[in-house]
Formats: C-alpha cells, structure tokens, sequence
C-alpha cells in the first residue's frame, strides 16, 4: 500500500531530503519545548514535603566575624520575643530559607565505606520540621532529648534512606559527613525518615536531603533564618510590628522579612523563564515551518499537475488524489520523525540528563510533538491536495 | 549589470506574490528575533546614557582567594577600595557602592520591597543620572554620614502617590528604608545597567556599623575611571601590584588572591565562564558562543527559504534555458541568484527593523523587565546588514546551485 506512494516521494529524493531535515529539526524544537514542559508538570505534582501558607521567613544579616558564631542568650532572646508577640504562633530556626538560592551540598558516608552518597544539607531547630508542616514516614523528629549526645541528631528523606540502607530501616543507623578513616571521623545519628524536603519548591527535582539538628544552646555557625508560623490572616502590616521587635534585640543586624508564598511565587517566575523563553522561540520556528510547508507543497502539487491529470484520465477519483498528497506529505514527516527518534531515544538510554528524563516524561514529550508536527503536516497539506483534486484531467493533461 | 539584476530580482518576486510574501515573513520573523537579542546585548555591554562613560572606566565585581583547598569568592570589602584602589596613581576617580540589596520601607500601613545601595560620592560623579528634581548626594554628604538618600522616579511614585508632578513633593520627605530614616534629596530616572539599577541610593557611611571598613570581602563593586580610553591597560597593570599588596596585608593569608578590573564584555565573560583565576576573560569565547548560537536559530528558517526557492526554479526555468543558451557560465548565474536572495533578505531586515523597532517599544512599556529601555542604535543596523547577508547567504546557495545546474535545452522547454 504505502510502496507506491514510497516511489515518487523516492523519485524527489533531494527535494524531500531538504524537506524531511526541516521537518526534523522543527520536530526536535517542538521535542525539547515538550520534554521540558512535560519535567516541570511532573516535579509540579510531586509532595515539596512542608506547607508554605502562613509561615514568613526572617533573614538576620550580621557584618562581622564574631557574629558568624551562634550566641546562646541572643537566640534564645530572639525565640522568647518572638513568641510572645500575638500574631505569632511557632518560631523555628533554619540556615538558609526554604525558596531561597542557596544550596548547601556534602557527601555521606556509611562508617565502614569509602564510597559516600551526595546530598543536600539544611540546619534545622527542634520546633522547625513541625513549624513547616513536614511528614514523617518512621522513628521520630529530633528533639532537646538529643541535646548533649556525642553524636549529632538527623533526619533524612526517604529518597536517600532507600539508597543508603536499602531492605532495612534508616532509623538509629551511624552515618558520618567525613571520609570514614580520617582522624577527626563525627558521627551522626539518623533519629527519623521523613517524606521529602525539596526546599527550592514545586520545580525542584527531587534529591537525597538531610536535616541536621541545630541546638539553640551549642556554639556552631549562627542560623541566619528564622521561620515565624504566623496565624492565618496575618497581613503584611505586621511586618513593621516585626521589625521594631527584631531591632530591640539587635539593632546592627539587618533584617529581611518576606512571607514565604512571596518567595514561592518570585521564585516560580524565576524557574519558568527558560520555559517562557523557549516557548516563544517555539511557536515562532513552528510559525515559519508551517509556512515553508505550505509553500513547498503547493510548489510540488503544482508541479505534479500533469501526472495528476493522468491518475484522473485513468479513473481516479477526486478522494484519491486527496488522500495521496496528505498520505504522502504524512509518510515525509513521519520518515523525518522516525530519523529524529533514532537520535533523541539516545537521552533516555544513555541517561545522559540523568532523572530529568525518565520514560514517562519522554513518551509523554514523543506523543505531544509527534501530534502537533503531524497536526501541522496535516494542516498544510490540505489546502494544495484540495486544489489538486478538484483540476479537471482534460485541463491537467494539457497543463504546462 | 547590478542595475539589470536587481530588475530581474524585482520582475521575479513579483510575479509570484504569496511566495514571496511567504519568504519574506519567514525572513522578517527570523530578523526580529535576532535584532531584538543584538539590540539587548548592545546594549548591555556598549551601554549608553546613564552609564555611558563605560569606555572610560573598569570594574571590578569579586575578589577570589585561593588557598590549597579552599577557595572564597566574594564582593570587595570597602578596605580594599578605600585603603588600596582609590590610592593607586593611574586612576583618575574611584567609586564604591554595594550591590543592590532590597530593603522594606514602611510608609503609613503599607510595605514596599525596593532595591537599595549604597554609595560614595565619586559614585554619582563616574555614572551620568539623569537628575529629575532636587540633587545627588555631595562628598560633604558622605564624609559626615548625612541620612539623605536619592530615589528613582518609579519608587517616588510608589511610596508617595502616583501623581504627575509628584517629583516635586517628594524631595524633603522622610522614608524609613530596612529600619533607618533617611531624606530624600533627590529624584533620578529609572535605569537598568548593571552599575545603576537600584531603587534608592543612601550614602555609604549611613552602615548601621562602621565594621564594613574593616572588611577584605563584602558587598562592594568598584569602579575605576581613567581619563580617557588609553589609562585602561595601565590600570590594569598597576592593579597587579596592588592586588599583590593585598594578598600580603590581608590577616587571613591566603595563597593568591586575584581581581581584575574589567570592561562590560569582559565582565559578563568572565562572570559566565567563571574565569576568575587567568587574566583572559574569555570575551572571545563568549562572543563566538553568540555567534554559534545565532547561526544555530538560523538554521530552521534557512532551510525553509531553502526548500521554498528550490520549488520555485519551474518560474525561472525559461529565463536560465535563455542564460545558458548565450554562454552564462554556471559560476555566474550562482552568483545572480544568491545576489537576489541577499536582496531579498536586505528588504527582509528593513522591515523587520521597523518591527523590532515596535517590538523594542513594547518591551520597554511592558513590565516584564523593570526600568528597561532598549532602543535601536546605529550598531543594531549594521548587524542587522551582516545578518541579512549572512542569512541571504545560508539560504541561497544550495537552490542556486541546483538552479544553475539545469539542462539547457529542457530548461528552454520548460521542463525542470
């Protein structure tokens, strides 16, 4: 059936060459546009593992060396004031805001392995993970029971629990930050599992994260942020309230106080641009191919009037002649597509991007642009087909 | 013989008008997008106006050290600037503000988040704002720590009532900027460029804390001015004996400590391909990746006008037939028809400066970039030239090659 439509597509074959690299690139456009969309609507639906409504976040910006370090009495100042005031209800302390730009990355390792798990890494206080709304799959949060200990108290996410201790439980397990052998070799304690943490937000792809225990009493580096849960309702007009507050505490300290579905939604913008930025890219390319389209098989059409007005003068019906140019001009894009799944299927194979392209999201991507090149194919296509079909053979056959 | 080829040129592409008018929107849409990114990036790296002392002066945005296996990369701190840079013999000023950092301002029940700086006096002397009402803050201002700030026409609006005349109200008024009163003394335009963009400007010395004297690494840019375009290298070469100096003061001895003082380009170069080690920003590199990348977008469209001039050597068909016939030689009628497609190409940019033009506008009044305000300069047209013949060239030689390559005695049948 489709041989003989093969043979005079086979008999253009330069011209259809160009044709089908056009189609091709266009398809790999429309791919990339469609996998990238496709990433950021599964990382939008997975858990972010903490609720963002109602919590603010308050940077305290310190110049200096000295204050680098945590002061006790100020802190627990800081804690006390804080909650006392009444439209507060928790306060916890982080070192870096959830929907922030920072990162703080490390390696794990098991005491008796070299080989170590890469991780992300947060600081948290006891009242924090319950402040943020976060799940707990198994043992417990840390809490002041873990105060005094020889080894630090952390919680990690399911991910890096399934990875690092796979077929048993996490909890109770010895981990340490530092290469196993090396002198100085700290413990660290895994008290509880949690759901997950992705601290960056809904577009964030899932990683192995840690939350280590900060203690409000110990010497360690400052937590520059703290998380207040305000009550629901709060407007944006006890900022100030906040502020004259935080300065009575320390006065040389700046403060940054933002609600963290401020910081959700600037930081969403920020993570579409590149999206956005494509996209228009995108729908211009695709504008212009579907006018080269057009113009190209109106060309060929018309070139092909004679031969046309001999499959007429033999019998062919107007529908035949139709469905020729369309199943051709079908046949042409799905040859291009077929040569660029032969190169775009290497993504997933090789796991060249790691898990930002995992087979749903690249099937899903495949269906989409494969739909929307064949819509355009289809599209441009008809008009030059109806004309073909509706020349009288006796004014085809004489046509030059 | 131009004179005949242009004719010919016109004859045939009016002979056939949708596709024409097909290939010239491809070429049109094509153009827009290039010239609208030439346009951006010409101004950001050549800019004009309020920082358009910019052949004139370098800056410098970190300081890196390097020990065995630690590295900080940072801001300068104000002691590098104050105590080193501003003493150096072959700079004729010095300016140091922060980077802009946003800062809340309470005014009656609401809260507005704004971009603030902080900055000396040389500062409003190196960049040229453009002064809407009252004035920018003096060396007097800064010395004696006054708490006078200057902000830009958008925030004056914000804060204090969006009225027309609102410049003249606001100098005198009190704004409490992240916890600190200051008077406003001045309204400036809005601006974008890397060294202007801020909200509001208080003077350095109003620091909560005088630590940021004391600081090696902090939030500070500086800026080096010279007198003219030819002091910039020997900044550059006295600024390496003085980062030498640098490196044996500082408390914390590191092993080597770098910075180098750059112009726009070099600037965005060295900040993209992270070259903060090799004097070579990588300028070069930066500028070829442009390149490759504008080629690269080109491609799709060019394959387009490919594919459509090869439908359409049937027109032609007759006249090449005749051209051979006469002894044209396959190397000429090559050259016409790229020549025609460069034509067509020229016009192509010409009306697809008028959109970018439009397009330069909209994004100017639309607020999707704060402040920004691109306009066409003589740069963008002749880019837009070489884009043209460069894309007039990608897309014509194939179809001219296969056009040239017809048999004479069919193509004077006129059957391609």
């Amino acid at each position: 059936m489709f041989f003989h439509i093969l043979k005079p597509i086979w008999k253009r074959k330069f011209k259809n060459l160009l044709l089908s690299l056009e189609i091709l690139l266009a398809f790999c456009v429309v791919f990339g546009l469609a996998l990238m969309s496709a990433r950021y609507y599964q990382l939008y639906h997975l858990p972010t593992g903490f609720a963002y409504q109602d919590v603010w976040s308050v940077r305290m910006l310190s110049s200096g060396e000295f204050d680098k370090k945590n002061d006790p009495n100020v802190t627990e100042n800081f804690q006390r004031s804080l909650s006392a005031l009444p439209e507060v209800e928790q306060v916890g302390f982080i070192n870096y805001s959830p929907y922030s730009n920072s990162t703080w990355r490390s390696d794990l390792f098991l005491p008796d392995n070299k080989s170590g798990f890469k991780v992300n890494l947060t600081d948290m206080a006891d009242e924090t993970p319950g402040l943020l709304g976060m799940k707990l799959l198994e043992g417990r949060w840390f809490s002041s029971e873990d105060e005094g200990r020889t080894e630090k108290a952390i919680v990690i996410n399911k991910k890096l629990a399934d990875s690092m201790f796979p077929g048993k439980s996490a909890v109770g397990q010895l981990v340490t930050d530092t290469e196993p052998g090396s002198k100085e070799t700290k413990f660290l304690r895994i008290t509880g599992v949690f759901e997950d943490f992705r601290n960056k937000g809904e577009f964030m792809a899932p990683t192995s994260f840690v939350i280590m225990r900060f203690s409000r009493a110990a010497r360690d580096e400052r937590m520059e942020v703290a998380m207040i849960k305000v009550k629901p309702g709060t407007s944006r007009a006890f900022e100030e309230k906040l502020n004259q507050q935080l300065k009575l505490i320390r006065s040389d300290w700046g403060y940054r106080i933002s609600p963290l579905a401020e910081m959700r939604k600037s930081k969403m913008t920020e993570d579409t641009i590149p999206l956005m930025v494509i996209a228009v890219i995108a729908v211009f390319l695709l504008i212009m191919v579907g006018f080269g389209l057009f113009g190209v098989l109106w060309q060929n059409t018309t070139q092909r009037i004679p031969e046309i007005g001999l499959r007429r003068a033999i019998g062919a019906s107007s529908r035949h002649i139709y469905q020729q140019i369309v199943t051709e001009q079908l046949l042409l894009s799905s040859i291009a597509m077929l040569a660029g799944m032969v190169l775009l299927i290497q993504l997933p194979l090789t796991g060249v991007l790691g898990d930002a392209i995992n087979w749903t999201v690249f099937i899903t991507a495949t269906v989409i642009s494969m739909a929307l090149i064949y819509a355009i194919s289809t599209l441009c296509s008809l008009y030059p087909a109806w004309r073909a079909s509706r020349l009288s053979p006796t004014e085809a056959l004489h046509y030059e | 013989m131009l004179k005949n080829y242009f004719q010919i040129a016109c004859k045939v592409y009016l002979r056939r008008k949708l596709f024409t008018a097909i290939n010239l929107l491809c070429i049109v849409l094509t153009m827009v997008v290039l010239l609208v990114v030439t346009a951006m990036l010409q101004a950001t790296f050549f800019p004009t106006g309020v920082e358009g002392k910019s052949e004139r002066f370098l800056q410098i945005g970190t300081v890196t050290q390097v020990s065995k296996n630690n590295t900080r990369r940072s801001p300068l701190g104000y002691k590098i600037i104050d105590q080193y840079l501003r003493k150096m013999k072959t700079v004729e000023k010095v300016a140091a503000v922060t980077g802009p950092e946003s800062v809340s301002v309470y005014q009656k029940d609401s809260v507005n988040e704004i971009m603030m700086r902080r900055a000396d006096a040389e500062y409003w002397q190196i960049l040229d704002f453009k002064i809407l009402s009252g004035r920018v803050p003096t060396a007097e201002d800064v010395r004696l720590g006054r708490f006078v700030a200057v902000v830009n026409e958008s925030t004056a609006k914000k804060i204090f009532d969006s009225t027309a005349v609102v410049s003249q109200k606001v100098v005198g008024q009190k704004i409490n900027a992240g916890g600190q009163q200051f008077e406003i003394i001045g309204v400036v335009e809005d601006v974008i460029h890397m060294n202007a963009f801020a909200d509001i400007w208080v003077p350095v010395t109003t620091f909560p804390s005088s630590q940021y004297r004391e600081q090696y690494s902090g939030n500070f840019n500086a800026m080096l001015m010279g007198k003219s375009a030819a002091d910039l290298p020997l900044i550059r070469d006295e600024l390496l004996q003085v980062v030498k100096q640098i490196n044996a003061d500082e408390p914390t001895h590191w092993e080597h400590t770098y910075m180098w003082a750059d112009s726009k380009l070099d600037f965005f170069a060295r900040g993209i391909l992270n070259r903060d080690e090799v004097p070579d920003s990588g300028a070069v590199q930066l500028l070829a990746g442009v390149v490759f990348f504008m080629l690269l977008f080109m491609l799709l469209p060019a394959l387009n006008l490919v594919n459509l001039n090869s439908g359409r050597i049937m027109e032609r068909a007759a006249e090449i037939g005749v051209r051979k016939a006469f002894g044209a030689s396959n190397r000429e009628l090559v050259k016409q028809f790229v020549m025609e497609n460069i034509l067509l190409c020229l016009f192509g940019a010409l009306v697809g400066l008028i959109f970018t033009k439009l397009t330069l506008v909209w994004l100017s009044n639309a607020d999707l970039i704060p402040y920004l305000k691109v306009d066409l300069s003589f740069a963008v047209f002749a880019y837009g030239f070489v884009i043209a013949v460069v894309f007039g060239v990608l897309s014509g030689v194939i179809p001219a090659w296969k056009m040239s390559r017809l048999d004479p005695v069919l193509a004077l049948k006129g059957a391609a």
